[in-house]
């Protein structure tokens, strides 16, 4: 049985095709998505800055604006320009201190000001009320005034977490789907019309170790394909991991079991590799978008959502998201674990039902 | 001789179709025994059912001692099989297969020694995609070997190979033999089931018509005799002469030539010197084939029906 399953792992690690679906096609999505959404930390878009000004006032709001790190900005000399590069939106907004603001003498202009594009209302916001804020607190200090209102602030959620730790934690699911359903439907429908799965019934050999060191070779893959996809995601593209990395990875095998249960069920019901291979697409693909691989689903219509919310991988990827994101324990919302045991559970009778390796 | 294998009123039903229809026959320790038959005969189930591949739907078998029904993995110990077209494992090489299915068994050969024996010692990194027809059909043997059983099931080993491949496979055939091993073997070619086999069953329609040794079917056969000849000269008078003795046919393909089947050496000679009048190109005059044998049984020429088929 260690010999079978040495076997199996060798010819996973010859397969190419096999090692493209489990490896090279959830590190594209990695590398993708890293690209677009992984380096930035929550910055919210890019403004240019035209200060004339060399007032403490006016250098004061520069620091301020510059540390506050909402906004990156670009420094211009020539508000003309910068107001150019906002027409072609390469800025979403463009602040100009004109020369003299702040300092302490008569005329001396007492305003900014900001150049807005309907395009951007996102970076205006952030600027107009970061420009308010900030003078207010100016205006009080000047007139010696304490503020009799105000608000305290608290974030529900401290840790920093951006649209690529979420879509990390979605490739994770994805390249578990892919390589599990596909891997194992199409293995076991070529093994069948090779009659190698016929010839293994000749030999002495117990079909479960059969089935059992297929399963596990592929779970041991599996781990090797989420660590690789964590650490590139994490190393290369700033991804976030709050949660325990065992319990992570013990719920991606969860993953992992219950997919290989669905490529055994496809097996038994596809004649052909190619009709296994057609058939495990037809679930992989809508799956990868209705269970909110790349974008959260509650977003979706509603009677949509009532509906994909329990796809086999919807709610594996609620528990990996918890795990990952938030540092959940995995009982916290343990209505999850249960579609995926019960998922589980019906792909097991399927398959022991109907996976045979060997017609009669 | 003691019997290794023993099947009594074997039954196969698929639906209403009798795919095997009560069959008996038994197996000799260390004999050459052939299921012979045309495609659909039933010879593969029958062979699938005894190397406990699928259930029979009634019948009795016994193998090495063992009830087919309760001793399967016992049966499996001590039986090499072949499958017809069967392939192997894409991503592992020659040697890496050999011992993973030696793993399978409580005792394994050397899969070097194995290769070796049919000269695919140089491939043993190979993997089988990469390798000929007659290799592959060559290790498919070996590797029935690979836990030294007491007897080999070979399905349609040499279909599909060139008669050089063909005749290799032979060589090996007879060298399994001769390590005492017990072989049954499957094959719709009359003139490899001459040469190998101790014994033969003809099967058609699911059912045995005769069973017997290769020899002794032959000679026990209503015209023994044949005569093959090609001759310009011929005419209807020579043929309506030897009409008179014996079955004549014209051979398919080749102008003027001929067959006759005869039954005794004396219209054998009476023949011949018909014959001698017409000065033949070419005569050869021999004893019947397993072909005929067939040909008799069923009154069909099986290469025609595979053909056909």
């Amino acid at each position: 049985m260690l010999k079978l399953f040495f076997a199996d792992l060798k010819m996973l690690a010859r397969n190419r095709q096999s090692l493209f679906w489990s490896l090279m096609f959830p590190l594209m999505f990695t590398a993708i998505f890293g690209l677009f959404f992984g380096r930035s930390n929550n910055i919210g878009g890019s403004i240019g800055l035209i200060n004339k000004s060399n007032s403490e006032v006016a250098q004061n709001y520069q620091k301020a604006l510059t540390e506050a790190k909402i906004l990156e900005i670009k420094n211009y000399d020539d508000v003309n320009i910068a107001k150019k590069n906002l027409g072609k939106n390469q800025i979403g907004a463009v602040i100009e201190i004109p020369e003299g603001f702040g300092e302490k003498k008569p005329n001396a202009p007492t305003q900014i000001k900001i150049y807005e594009d309907v395009a951007s209302t996102q970076v205006t916001a952030l600027v107009t009320g970061f420009s308010e804020k900030f003078f207010t607190a100016l205006n009080y200090q000047i007139q010696n005034v304490k503020p009799n209102f105000g608000y305290a602030e608290e974030k529900t959620n401290t840790k920093t977490l951006s649209y690529f730790d979420f879509v990390l934690a979605g490739v994770l699911g994805l390249a578990l789907m892919n390589s599990s359903i596909i891997g194992i439907s199409v293995s076991m429908s070529k093994y069948r019309e090779d009659k190698i799965l016929k010839r293994i019934m000749t030999t002495p050999v117990k079909t479960w170790k059969f089935v059992l060191a297929e399963v596990l070779s592929r779970l041991t893959i599996n781990l090797v394909q989420v660590s690789i996809i964590l650490t590139v995601g994490v190393f290369g593209f700033n991804a976030h991991i709050y949660g325990n990395l065992f319990i992570l990875l013990l719920m991606a095998l969860l993953g992992g079991v219950l997919f290989q249960l669905i490529g055994f069920v496809v097996a038994s019901f596809s004649k052909t590799a190619d009709a296994a291979e057609g058939m495990a697409t037809a679930i992989t693909i809508p799956m990868m978008f209705l269970a909110g691989v790349f974008f959260p689903i509650d977003a979706l219509p509603k009677w949509l959502y009532s509906f994909v919310q329990y796809l086999p991988l919807a709610p594996l990827l609620r528990i990996l998201r918890g795990v990952a994101l938030e540092a959940k324990p995995i009982w916290d919302n343990p209505i999850n674990l249960y579609i995926v045991f019960g998922w589980i559970i019906i792909m097991l009778i399927l398959a022991i039902s109907r996976f045979r390796l060997t017609e009669e | 001789m003691p019997k290794v294998i023993d099947v009594q009123n074997l039954v196969k039903k698929y639906g209403k179709l009798n795919a095997v229809n009560d069959i008996s026959f038994s197996v000799n320790r260390g004999e050459v025994f052939g299921l012979l038959g045309e495609n659909g005969a039933g010879k593969t189930t029958t062979l699938e059912i005894i190397e406990g591949l699928r259930k029979a739907t009634r019948g009795k078998i016994i193998v090495l001692g063992h009830d087919i029904k309760s001793g399967t993995n016992k049966i499996k110990e001590k039986i090499g099989v072949e499958l017809q077209s069967s392939a192997y494992y894409r991503f592992l090489n020659l040697k890496e297969i050999l011992s993973l299915f030696g793993s399978f068994y409580q005792k394994s050969l050397d899969p070097t020694s194995l290769l070796k024996m049919v000269d695919l010692e140089d491939k043993a990194k190979s993997y089988v995609g990469n390798i000929s027809g007659g290799q592959k059909q060559r290790f498919s043997i070996i590797a029935s070997l690979i836990n030294d059983p007491d007897i080999v099931f070979l399905d349609e080993p040499t279909t599909g190979l060139d008669p050089l491949a063909r005749r290799h496979l032979w060589e090996i055939i007879n060298k399994v033999k001769s390590q005492g091993k017990t072989i049954v073997l499957t094959t719709h070619y009359m003139e490899e089931a001459e040469v190998l086999c101790d014994r033969v069953a003809i099967m058609d329609k699911g059912k045995i018509l005769t069973m017997g040794e290769t020899h002794s079917l032959i000679e026990h056969l209503k015209k023994p005799y044949t005569i093959s000849f090609k001759a310009e000269r011929v005419n209807e008078k020579i043929l309506t002469d030897l009409r008179k003795l014996g079955d004549v046919k014209k051979e398919s393909g080749k102008t003027n030539a001929y067959e006759i089947n005869l039954q005794t050496q004396k219209e054998v000679n009476g023949a011949l010197e018909s014959l001698f009048k017409i000065k033949p190109e070419c005569l050869d005059v021999g004893r019947a084939t397993l072909e005929d044998v067939f040909i008799e049984l069923t009154g069909k020429n099986i290469e025609e029906e595979e053909n056909n088929a």
